[in-house]
């Protein structure tokens, strides 16, 4: 079996400029925050980005011009509010959104997964999210004689991110019981590359312990990377909540331009390492402090 | 436990929250499954009220993931693990939640916040502004909203700033399909279900059975006809007797949720000015 043990850096040379890239993310939750950074840090250029709900990994990727479109149902840091940096891109035509709702990112990716042109849904029939895109949704008769369905054109992402509890060194990759967002189902399975962050590598006899955690099998995987706290400032369930001191600095900078660029230049730029980011956003007591899922 | 919750007065003390939180509450029976989304504190403690209350069957899938849940509170987010600890069943997200939601047989009402509101109920949570690709506000997005819409759920709208911008004759951009132009338009596209109620921090309303408009139901203690007229959008229609007031929560309504349901406040989080 290949091992597919990379570095961040070597791992996110698998991502072209102008590639579409699916994110694992909920508003606070669940993001491979390392990989993003990486991107960043890469200059990463003219990149469209596939979420289903976008959180801060989202505003970073527009703060820093790394994106120019997006294809999701939502963008938000929920309780810490909008994505303002994203926003003003946005408004000022720096990024093109294509808005679908939930059950048509589904569908985008499912059709994508299985190789056909599209697959249907009922969600958003009768929104406004049809007329703005054309060329990807379209109402559609019914052959069997009900009602119009609508026609979702598949969606196949040039790479996948993802962040996972665990892998082996062949990439099979274990996700911890909980609630299981769609992009850890179909994500990987749509897209033609995929890269998965870790918070540890481990034996594969641990993995086989537990098969029924295995959710993604080491041949559809191209490169795993071990980033402990790799979500962090997301939440990651079980393992550890939201930082949430973090979540109120990035808003409370974010709507300043210098004052963006320098925290991206602190949190993003000057860490080489994991362990660097960590210390940066607290270290230690930070983290014992996110494990117990506390606000701080 | 709010086993005396048939025999309490009206309480003499509330706030205008706590009055939405009765209002919604009274929506949900045993029998009933429902679920919330992001930042939706309004309608969870509404559930968690009427699971104390008179619906304890009332099945809830706490942030479209946790199943029957037991939070201890109201956490600072309705989308993360606190609020789903506890729970009967994982859900996920991909595979069963859409199809537990989109079969139509479960899961039939659901709650809306929005942005903008109009007056068949269409919603808008996408952009403020005119041109999609240049708007004036960029809002979150549609999220699952689009999808509630059109598959059939009865939505209970809630709108703690009610507004002549968060109320409005037509809304700049559907994000999810109300009664689309009023009368038999959504039948006419095969959409079961739609807009059944909107509670406001000044009045609750419904929808006209055959035009589909928007129709005043009842305003708030404290408020008048003439303030919820001159703080929509557009033309209310009026029901053929007297506008009441409507009613106050209970004594035991509000202590459920002072002390038990919300103690840290969250619910008052959506108010512009916190109430």
């Amino acid at each position: 079996m290949m091992e597919k043990i990379k570095s961040l850096a070597e791992a996110i040379t698998l991502v072209k400029d102008g590639d579409v890239v699916a994110l694992q993310n909920m508003a606070t939750q669940a993001a491979p925050m390392a990989l993003v950074r990486e991107l960043i840090r890469q200059d990463k250029r003219q990149l469209g980005l596939v979420v289903l709900v976008g959180g801060m990994a989202v505003d970073w990727l527009a703060a820093t011009g790394v994106i120019n479109r997006l294809i999701g149902a939502a963008v938000s840091m929920e309780q810490f509010g909008l994505c303002q940096q994203y926003r003003k891109a946005v408004e000022h035509g720096r990024i093109r959104v294509e808005e679908i709702s939930e059950t048509i990112l589904n569908a985008r990716l499912g059709a994508g997964a299985r190789n056909l042109p599209f697959l249907p849904t009922r969600g958003g029939i009768g929104s406004d999210l049809i007329a703005l895109n054309p060329d990807n949704l379209k109402m559609l008769d019914d052959p069997f004689g009900g009602f119009p369905v609508l026609a979702c054109r598949a969606l196949v992402p040039d790479v996948a991110l993802i962040h996972a509890h665990r892998a082996d060194r062949f990439g099979n990759i274990q996700y911890e019981p909980t609630v299981l967002w769609p992009d850890i189902g179909i994500m990987p399975k749509a897209a033609k590359k995929v890269i998965v962050s870790v918070e540890e590598i481990v034996d594969s006899d641990m993995l086989r312990r537990h098969p029924d955690r295995t959710i993604l099998p080491g041949f559809m995987v191209d490169a795993i990377i071990e980033v402990p706290y790799g979500a962090h400032p997301t939440s990651f369930p079980p393992n550890y909540g939201y930082d949430s001191r973090f979540h109120r600095a990035w808003t409370k900078v974010s709507r300043d331009q210098e004052a963006t660029t320098a925290f991206i230049e602190r949190h993003v730029l000057v860490p080489g390492t994991q362990q660097e980011y960590l210390d940066a956003a607290g270290g230690k007591p930070v983290l014992e402090k996110v494990s117990r899922w506390e606000e701080n | 436990m709010g086993s005396d919750w048939r025999n309490s007065p009206d309480a003499a003390d509330y706030s205008v929250d706590e009055l939405m939180v009765s209002v919604l509450a009274d929506q949900f029976h045993n029998g009933d499954q429902t679920t919330n989304g992001m930042a939706s504190f309004i309608p969870v403690a509404a559930f968690m009220l009427a699971r104390l209350t008179h619906a304890p069957d009332l099945i809830w899938l706490a942030s479209s993931g946790g199943l029957d849940p037991r939070p201890d509170r109201i956490p600072a987010s309705t989308l993360e693990a606190p609020l789903w600890r506890d729970s009967i069943m994982y859900i996920d997200q991909y595979t069963d939640f859409w199809n537990f939601v989109l079969n139509g047989r479960w899961i039939k009402k659901f709650c809306v916040g929005a942005a903008q509101l109009d007056q068949y109920g269409n919603a808008n949570n996408s952009v403020i502004g005119t041109d999609y690709h240049a708007p004036r506000v960029r809002l979150p997005g549609t999220a699952g909203l689009a999808d509630m819409g059109s598959i059939g759920k009865k939505l209970y709208f809630w709108n703690p700033n009610h507004s002549v911008r968060s109320m409005v004759e037509k809304v700049d951009f559907r994000s999810a399909a109300g009664y689309l132009d009023g009368g038999d338009a959504r039948q006419r596209l095969g959409l079961e279900g739609g807009p059944q109620l909107v509670v406001s921090n000044l009045a609750v309303m419904d929808f006209h059975p055959v035009s589909k408009k928007m129709r005043l139901k009842s305003v708030h203690p404290g408020t008048s006809l003439e303030e919820v007229q001159a703080k929509t959008g557009f033309d209310l229609l009026l029901p053929e007797d007297p506008v009441p007031n409507t009613k106050a929560p209970t004594q035991v309504q509000v202590d459920l949720i002072r002390q038990s349901i919300d103690p840290d406040g969250m619910r008052k989080r959506e108010f512009r000015h916190h109430t």
